[in-house]
């Protein structure tokens, strides 16, 4: 990596800390300022209960100096203490869900991109065939059917009629069709991409001079074709990403799976303050990572490409 | 306490919210008048003690059975310590957990309460200066689930830490019977003040206690300073029970089945946040030969959909909850375990009384501009057809509400207080609800509205009334009831707008007085009329309908009269605080129950008096059982028991 490259690499870096900062400092305020508070309730505590509460947690403190609290600890990696889950911890609470939204999120991942690279590449080779049609027909389903619908089908005809798997993804196996579900649309947006990437690469001069050379057709198709039909599937690498966390959101929903996801809405209609924080911080940096990663990768397929 | 929560999971506090909101609705279904009538046997006899023998035999009953339930409640609660819990369903797994000194147990079909930890419930003693002395002897060979002996002292511990202010528990004011608690809630100025300008208090005595003590080991006293006749209820209440000091010294205990120690009929031996919390037979408990299930995995859910997909593949034998719109369906499909059970709380619309609804330029003015208020919110009352609601909106076996104080809330003698309310005969409650009165109560409606709004002839409709805003919080069913409430105004010409909010923001906002009419909703804690009727005293923190603050704080159109009863209250046209505050008062400080409910009769005559208050039905709870299940009931709490079932599935 050249010197270039690596001071871009440093300059993003920079960049995603400050795009963080400024997520954490505008969800503050933003959350403060939103009436209510996390112990009202239909039954209200008395005033010398909410008093100590908010003592204990030191929300009587004006907001400047709360924020600056927040900030110094969050430097630590102290996210604070639940003020619903009481007892707990915002950082152990998140880690427990992400241990569970993280595996779900991976899997879906790694499978929808290599099925669908294959199924793409695939289509691609055999174009017009039944099978190409086949594939065409199924994508464009999956791409149109939202998650809660596809889940919702998936659990109808294998939880309850089938019987063959759980309904329940804290369950053994639970996590197979959550993962599916998950897993559908970017893997038929995948296969389009790489199908129409490929067709596109397949005509180009340099894979007919590689034929007129004798090149074997696997060789063609790996190390020409392959590689180069993937760029427009790792610029969509980002986006899938997003895909697959707020996508989680809904899928984790349906099928009970104990995941980070409930908390994202939970937290902030109870206004627990550090949740609400934690989980904020900890989806603003797994995207803005994802999104560099996803520049650096894409430099790395193709070195033509000016990050700057 | 007691209610049932349709909404299952959901708080007793959220009970109304947001989440479950929509279960409540959705909840009620099917045949309310079978379980109406357990649900007021229960607490007829709640309040007498009952023989330990009897108690054993009725939990004999079913052949001991080993085996495993599944079942879901709700999401994963926010806390399961009984000090902190404020959740039905969390209510339901301390009961499994923890063991008070009095419980729920089921004889025939009536709930009763009987002796747990402690040897037996005795009557108080009342001491020279009106205070009651309740002296309790525990069992012997109480131990916790690790072990170790539990002793008096464990009592006076929790009952300290849970009406402490620094605890912050929803449900500290449970003692506010118990000595000593009057200090430890008292507030003072810490002489600064906040940035609106609003003076910082805290609490007066950060060191109060309860004047409760451990005489040794076994014995236990507890001295009330009013007595209540619901006294040996609470015992059974999960803020009540013991937590042991060296446990519970660090907030996480009960977080994590290593460091849960308990006391009940089990103990925890399994969490796997926000999937499953597993509970197996305590071996250490007193009473442990008459546990039939061994084991119950309690799953965490708030997913009706997913409720019900695991309830029909056969995973889950017991769900709290269903998809609103399958009740219909579920109802045919599975007659035998779709269960919709009483409840104790009542769905109301509330009026703000510091809103302006006289049509502008009224030359009415003081009592008579209040009283005409208060007549007018009546007549709108009547314009509603509660039977609709229920049947095409709630359509889960709710109960047209006649009054606030809810069915299920009984008298001495038994009865049902909501029959007694009103002084009418020929219907219960303020009004009449049966379908056959749809008609002339709207008509009736008419007239009243007429004398104060101009009503054209031509159209039918009035043309002077203030424009309303109905708020309630964001949920499908609230909507749907909003809009039928305003089309039955709009029939008649008074246009009311609805207004969605969050769960939180709308709390807050109806909490402030920051609106004209809002949805609202009541579920018990215990089983007797004071705990809805003293909510709207002025200085109540749920008092939302502002009686007795802001500007109502100086109306003098109120009057009573409690002289027939032998009190010397008498007050005519006075404000809210020299009547209303002053009848709770009086009831709170009344130990004689007829009068107690006497009092109670009057003071629910007069908030209904005002129309602030529109019932529109009494909850239900609803949820469905897996036909294997046999020696299962549930409370009117909501409380659900699980300890004396056999599952053949």
């Amino acid at each position: 990596m050249d010197s270039k490259t690596l001071m871009y690499i440093l300059k993003r870096i920079v960049l995603a800390v400050v795009t963080i900062w400024a997520v954490i400092t505008i969800t503050f305020f933003v959350m403060k300022a939103v009436p209510g508070d996390p112990f009202a309730s239909e039954k209200a505590v008395t005033p010398a209960a909410r008093a100590a509460l908010e003592a204990k947690y030191g929300l009587d403190k004006p907001i400047f100096e709360q924020y600056l609290n927040y900030l110094t600890g969050a430097l630590h990696f102290d996210f604070g203490p639940s003020l619903k889950l009481r007892g707990r911890d915002v950082t152990a609470i998140i880690f427990d869900g992400m241990k569970t939204s993280a595996r779900l999120g991976l899997t879906a991942l790694v499978i929808a991109t290599v099925t669908g690279i294959i199924l793409g590449a695939v289509a691609a080779l055999r174009r017009n065939s039944i099978i190409d049609k086949i594939i065409m027909v199924l994508t464009t389903a999956f791409v149109s059917m939202p998650s809660f619908i596809m889940g919702t089908l998936l659990l109808i005809l294998f939880a309850i009629h089938l019987k063959v798997l759980p309904a329940n993804g804290a369950t053994e196996g639970g996590l197979i069709l959550p993962v599916i579900t998950l897993s559908l649309y970017p893997m038929a947006y995948i296969t389009r991409l790489t199908r129409s990437s490929m067709l596109d690469v397949l005509g180009q001069d340099y894979i007919r001079t590689a034929k007129a050379k004798g090149v074997s057709e696997r060789n063609i198709i790996i190390k020409h074709a392959l590689k180069n039909s993937l760029i427009p599937v790792i610029t969509y690498f980002g986006p899938e990403l997003a895909y697959i966390v707020t996508g989680s959101l809904v899928v984790e929903q349906i099928f009970a799976v104990p995941g980070v996801g409930r908390y994202f809405v939970s937290s902030i209609t109870g206004r627990d303050y550090p949740l609400i924080m934690g989980t904020t911080i900890v989806l603003a940096s797994l995207i803005v990572v994802m999104n560099l990663l996803s520049d650096i990768m894409y430099k790395i397929v193709d070195p033509r490409i000016n990050l700057e | 306490m007691s209610v049932l929560s349709d909404l299952s999971r959901r708080n007793f506090l959220k009970a109304f919210g947001a989440v479950s909101a929509t279960a409540t609705l959705a909840a009620c279904g099917g045949a309310p008048a079978q379980t109406e009538p357990s649900a007021s046997e229960a607490s007829a006899s709640a309040s007498a003690s009952v023989s330990e023998a009897s108690a054993s035999e009725s939990s004999a009953a079913a052949a001991p059975a080993a085996g495993t339930i599944a079942v879901c409640l709700a999401s994963e609660p926010d806390v399961i310590d009984p000090a902190l819990n404020s959740s039905v369903d969390g209510a339901t797994m301390i009961v499994h957990l923890f063991s008070g000194l009095s419980k729920w147990e089921k004889q025939g079909e009536a709930f009763v309460i009987v002796p747990d930890c402690a040897e037996e419930l005795p009557e108080g003693e009342t001491d020279a200066d009106g205070k009651i002395t309740y002296t309790y002897t525990l069992r012997d060979g109480l131990k916790w689930s690790d072990g170790k002996d539990l002793t008096a002292n464990d009592f006076v511990f929790s009952w300290n830490r849970a009406a402490s202010a620094e605890l912050g528990a929803d449900y500290g004011y449970m003692f506010e019977n118990v000595d000593g608690y009057e200090a430890i809630s008292e507030m003072k100025e810490t002489g600064q003040t906040d940035e609106d300008g609003e003076p910082i208090m805290e609490p007066a005595n950060p060191d109060a206690k309860l004047n409760i003590e451990a005489v040794d080991d076994k014995t236990f006293k507890v001295v009330l300073s009013t007595d209540v006749p619901y006294w040996n209820e609470l015992l059974a209440f999960p803020t009540f029970f013991p937590v042991r000091e060296d446990v519970v010294s660090d907030e996480a205990w009960c977080t994590d089945p290593s460091t849960y120690i308990s006391n009940g009929a089990y103990k925890m031996t399994g969490w796997d946040h926000n999937s499953v919390i597993t509970v197996e037979k305590n071996e250490n408990y007193y009473d442990a030969d008459s546990i039939t299930m061994d084991k119950v995995e309690f799953y965490l859910s708030d997913d009706a959909n997913n409720m019900l997909s695991n309830f029909e593949n056969g995973s889950w034998q017991l769900i709290d909850d269903v998809p609103t719109n399958e009740i219909a369906s579920l109802k045919e499909k599975y007659p035998n375990e779709f269960v919709v059970a009483g409840q104790i709380g009542t769905y109301y619309v509330g009026w703000n009384v510091n809103e302006e609804i006289l049509p502008a330029g009224t030359t009415l003015e003081g009592v008579e501009a209040e009283n005409a208020r208060a007549e007018i919110r009546r007549a709108i009352g009547l314009l509603y057809d509660r039977n609709y609601i229920v049947e095409e909106i709630g359509q889960a076996g709710q109960v047209p509400a006649s009054s606030f104080a809810s069915m299920g809330l009984t008298e001495p003698d038994g009865s049902e207080f909501y029959k007694n309310a009103g002084d009418n005969d020929g219907y219960d409650g303020y009004y009449d609800v049966s379908a056959e009165a749809t008609e002339s109560n709207y008509n009736e409606a008419v007239e009243t509205l007429k004398k104060y709004y101009t009503f054209d002839e031509g159209t039918q409709m009035f043309t002077d009334f203030p424009t309303l805003t109905y708020l309630y919080n964001t949920s499908e069913s609230h909507k749907a009831i909003g809009e039928y409430l305003a089309s039955a105004m709009a029939q008649v010409g008074i246009t009311m707008n609805l207004e969605n909010q969050e769960w939180n923001t709308f709390l807050n906002t109806r909490k402030a007085g920051d609106y004209s009419v809002a949805r609202n909703g009541w579920l018990c804690d215990y089983n007797d009329p004071i705990s809805m009727l003293d909510m709207w005293i002025t200085s109540s923190g749920n008092n939302d309908c502002q009686f007795g603050k802001g500007a109502h704080a100086s109306v003098a159109a109120y009057s009573c009269d409690l002289t027939d009863l032998g009190y010397d209250l008498k007050v005519e046209n006075g404000t809210w605080a020299e009547t209303y505050d002053q009848i709770i008062a009086t009831i709170k400080s009344e130990s004689d129950n007829e009068k107690r409910f006497a009092l109670m009769h009057k003071a629910e005559d007069l908030l209904m008096s005002t129309g602030a208050i529109c019932p529109l039905y009494f909850y239900t709870d609803l949820y469905m059982i897996n036909e294997g299940v046999k020696g299962f009931f549930s409370i009117p709490l909501g409380y659900k028991f699980f300890h004396y079932t056999t599952f053949e599935g």
